[in-house]
């Protein structure tokens, strides 16, 4: 397990000199694939090799998705060739893939969450016992080795459903690990992670590189890239736009290949300074695990948080992952059932809170970091969505206004700059940026004084994601007061005005603009991390 | 309709529009499914002994259309339930139960089990619906509800919410007098069409309420509600007889007789109830808040909760609209039937079921219409009917229609040519959604 701090380095220099004697695991010759009328892959040319971090970067649509699906046998027709160690591949399907030692690491979870741990890593290799049972035992034992050879420590027996996102994520890795893998697909494997998990992930990814696995790694996360990656290739349009060794280019030239232009990450501009009005005070903010069978003792989720929020303030809610974040958002918007005790006063009125109806007639509004699955109707155009909270107030005697809600939709469209057909596109097919911007649509359409925001720009483009934030600088210059939650700290200190500090439930400290650092926010939410 | 009301939310109104001709065709498939079905009826129907097309005739016509009332009735309020992504198992016993309180109430005087039941149930009922109403009302003309922060404002609010909510309190006590006074005679026709549905309505609101409350799943709670109300109906039936027979004009008042008859000698009355059933849900489905609300929270129900939506209530009122028209269907059966009994609705909520879906409702939630479900229930009975005619027996029957559900379901999901290419196998078995 112990790599040493230039593991990496060595690495890559190693990798450079022997590049042009060593034989490249997987070729891809004048590969290309075209849906319709749409090219999304255009004669791309790649050489991957055994032992390489391969970092593919790109935003949404360049082609990285179908890249990934051709690699690993999703998608069967194609144009041009893939050699996979010397051997002419065309994988009709993810088993032959599979079986010539392509794995892939999906973005979503594909854990069957009823099993346990145990199961999960044997799935469809099983070891039988008279040839009719499974061999709880050996499995068991498979996966404590497996877990122990990782430095993970989870009791074979545990129910995935039971696990947090991060640990389901580390037993969908050491899935994909416990295969014979020659090419590792990693799909955003970080996006769930906190950061001492993805530091760990970070170690066995080197630690298989030096095995000779090959790795081909996918993230929007820069950080990651530069920490880990030996080359990186970037794609845009379907279009190949350079493959380089990581060591000869620097955040911004990638960031230049992936969008076609420079953008420069500065701090958004304020026009209008917060007021010292306090819009929300939250007061020894208390909240219980909800307790169910099976669970012993109720945890505190969150424990005596107390914050104020100005108008036109960005307040910023910093944490690693399990810190409260998500619960203290929820809790404020009466979005979470179980135990909850303090005081919450709106516009100086103390307020009880218990569901999001209130909350919403209280002028909060909340997006969810999920939006997928809590912030959006996805097989619902941006009309139904933009309309929903907004439904019963644009209806009279109960039926719905439909000029209204186009009208509505149709502004927010043009405001926030949504690109799509128009109000009826369906919002499932929009790119995550522009979903993002329809959940914002439907909150804005409330007229909210206080906005709840959790992870707003989780799996956006680059391009978008400034966009967003140039966007929540404008709501906040128009007098909304707004509370940000987010796991990357570059984007808060880009974005906020003050920020507090959370860890374990607890707060640990309130930082203003000028004593941002980007590593005492790191020290501050690991204080009780041992 | 303009175009851009047609093309409106989906939440309203959910078809995409395609114009040309093929996607026309393909949007009203089932319509044509129907069309053929009619044809094949014509084409094969045996002729009378004059020359005449049996399937044709005016008699038949009816009879399918009467046959197809009560479970259409039924399968509305299904539609809605599977609209929220849920399941109304329990609809058969609601019936059963309806259809012996129905004859209970007919044909017995002084207080029995059903009118002990049937007229607290009345009561409540009134009085939450009226309170709805009111509340409505009140809205719709401004006089409350409106967000101020005025004192006066706040106090003119609060005495026009106490005058509206003892309004509703009149009314239900109004229901419940009314009702109760002709206890110690038989009931007559509205008495028992207001009564009979409302204890559908409370035993399908316990169905929300245990759902919502409890977190339970929708198929368990109304399974259980299936055993139980079975049980129920034949506790209040007693054991030793089954069946109440209803025969108006002697053991029953005879205007219970106008459920039946064809008004102006053209429409069978069952029919008119099934049509007017029919055009408020269609109305409520597409065209009120109630209806988007509907289709969000089948779409996603956990979005639809932090949109600020109370889901708990709707769910509740979904359920209880459910058990409300079951009932109001069972009055319908006993007229047809002239009796009540424990045994009436038995399969009854899978053909519900299987109407709805046929009628390209997704039992996923979120997408259908109550047209389709007309569709769907026009299409089984039509169907058995033609059957029936041919002389094909009923076991065979059974066969069909099963074939038939899966074939319409296929066609209704655009799933037919896909499920003959998976029986090619070729590379479907590791194939993964992309």
């Amino acid at each position: 397990m112990n790599v040493p701090a230039q593991g990496s380095l060595e690495l890559s220099s190693r990798l450079a000199e022997d590049q042009a004697s060593r034989r490249a695991l997987v070729q891809l010759r004048h590969v290309g694939k075209r849906f319709g009328a749409v090219q999304v892959l255009r004669d791309l040319n790649l050489d991957i090799y055994p032992g390489e971090i391969h970092a593919l970067m790109g935003e949404n649509g360049a082609g990285k998705s179908t890249l990934v699906k051709i690699l690993s046998g999703v998608i069967s027709h194609f144009d041009g060739e893939v050699v996979i160690a010397g051997q002419p591949q065309h994988f009709s399907n993810p088993r032959e893939a599979e079986a010539a030692g392509v794995i892939i690491m999906h973005q979503e979870l594909s854990l069957v969450r009823e099993m346990s741990v145990a199961e999960n890593l044997t799935l469809g290799h099983e070891q039988l016992r008279f040839g009719l049972i499974v061999d709880r035992k050996a499995a068991a034992a498979k996966t404590r080795d497996l877990l122990d050879r990782f430095g993970f420590h989870l009791a074979p027996d545990t129910l995935v459903k039971t696990l947090r996102v991060g640990e389901q994520q580390i037993v969908e890795i050491v899935r994909a690990l416990s295969l014979d893998t020659k090419l590792l697909i990693m799909d955003e494997p970080t996006s769930a992670l906190s950061q001492a998990e993805t530091d760990v992930l970070m170690e066995i990814i080197r630690d298989l590189a030096l095995e000779g696995v090959a790795i081909l790694y996918i993230s929007h996360r820069m950080d990651e890239v530069f920490e880990i990656a030996d080359r990186i290739t970037v794609l845009r349009d379907g279009d190949l736009i350079g493959s380089k060794m990581a060591a000869d280019v620097d955040r911004s030239d990638v960031i230049e290949m992936m969008v076609g232009r420079r953008i420069e990450a500065n701090d958004i501009v304020r026009k209008n300074a917060a007021s010292k009005e306090n819009v929300l005070s939250v007061r020894n903010l208390t909240v219980d695990s909800q307790q169910s069978l099976g669970q012993a003792a109720q945890r505190h989720l969150v424990q005596d948080v107390s914050f104020d929020l100005q108008q036109r303030e960005i307040l910023g809610i910093a944490g690693l992952l399990g810190a409260g974040r998500t619960e203290l958002l929820e809790t404020i918007f009466g979005a979470r059932g179980g135990k909850v005790s303090g005081e919450i006063t709106i516009n100086g009125v103390p307020r009880i809170i218990a569901t999001p109806e209130e909350a919403v007639e209280h002028g909060l509004a909340l997006i969810t970091e999920d939006r997928k699955n809590t912030g959006l109707l996805l097989n619902f155009d941006i009309n139904d969505n933009v309309a929903l909270p907004s439904l019963a107030r644009w209806s009279w005697a109960g039926m719905p206004s439909f000029k209204k809600i186009t009208t509505e939709t149709q502004s927010k469209i043009r405001e926030l700059g949504i690109r799509c057909s128009g109000p009826e596109h369906i919002v499932g097919t929009l790119s995550g940026g522009n979903q993002q911007k329809v959940v914002l649509s439907k909150w804005l359409a409330t007229n909210p004084r206080i906005l709840l925001l959790d992870e707003p720009t989780r799996g956006i483009d680059i391009g978008a994601k400034d966009e967003i934030y140039q966007l929540i600088g404008q709501l906040a210059d128009q007098g909304l007061s707004i509370v940000i939650a987010s796991s990357e700290i570059p984007e808060l200190m880009a974005v906020c005005d003050r920020l507090i500090v959370l860890c374990e439930g607890r707060k640990i400290g309130e930082l203003t603009k000028k004593q941002f650092s980007a590593d005492l926010i790191k020290e501050m939410s690991m204080q009780f991390a041992e | 309709m303009t175009t851009q009301d047609r093309n409106m939310s989906q939440i309203i109104e959910p078809s995409k529009t395609t114009s040309n001709l093929l996607g026309i065709l393909l949007r009203t498939k089932l319509f044509w499914g129907l069309a053929a079905l009619y044809l094949v009826g014509i084409l094969s129907s045996p002729l009378t002994s004059a020359g005449r097309n049996i399937f044709l005739s005016y008699g038949n016509t009816t009879d399918v259309l009467r046959q197809v009332s009560v479970t259409g009735i039924v399968a509305i309020g299904m539609t809605l339930v599977i609209l929220i992504a849920g399941i109304d198992l329990s609809v058969g016993s609601l019936l059963a139960l309806g259809s012996v309180t129905c004859a209970m109430l007919l044909t017995k005087e002084g207080w029995t089990a059903a009118t002990y039941f049937g007229i607290p149930a009345t009561g409540l009922v009134v009085l939450l619906s009226s309170l709805f109403v009111m509340n409505f009302i009140g809205k719709a003309a401004g006089l409350i509800g409106q967000r101020s922060d005025n004192t006066s404002a706040k106090s003119a609010d609060m005495a026009f919410r106490s005058v509206f909510m003892l309004g509703a309190v009149v009314v239900a006590l109004l229901a419940m007098v009314w009702a109760a006074s002709q206890v110690d005679t038989k009931f007559g026709v509205l008495a028992v069409l207001l009564v009979v549905p409302c204890i559908g309505a409370v035993m399908g609101a316990l169905n929300g309420t245990l759902i919502v409350a409890g977190k339970l799943q929708p198929f368990i709670v109304t399974l259980a509600m299936m055993v139980g109300v079975l049980g129920l109906a034949r506790v209040i039936a007693g054991q030793d007889t089954a069946v109440y027979p209803v025969y108006t004009g002697t053991n029953a008042t005879i205007n219970f007789e106008n459920l039946r008859i064809l008004l102006w000698g053209v429409i069978p009355v069952p029919v008119l109830f099934f049509l007017g059933v029919l055009i408020v849900f269609q109305f409520v489905t597409r065209m009120t808040t109630f209806g988007g609300y509907l289709r969000a929270i089948g779409g996603n129900e956990e979005a639809s909760r932090l949109a600020g939506i109370n889901v708990g209530r709707i769910k509740i009122i979904t359920y209880a609209i459910s058990g409300y028209l079951a009932a109001l269907a069972s009055v319908l059966y006993v007229a047809q039937f002239r009796q009540g009994k424990p045994d009436a609705g038995v399969g009854l909520e899978l053909d519900a079921i299987a109407a709805v879906v046929i009628g390209g409702t997704s039992l996923m939630g979120g997408k259908g219409s109550v047209i389709g479900t007309l569709v769907g229930v026009l299409i089984f009975g039509f169907l058995g009917n033609i059957l029936q005619l041919n002389n094909i027996d009923s076991n065979t029957q059974l066969i069909l229609k099963g074939v038939i559900i899966i074939l319409a379901v296929l066609v209704q999901e655009g799933q037919l040519q896909s499920f003959f290419a998976g029986l090619k196998f070729k590379g479907s078995l590791g194939k993964r959604r992309p």
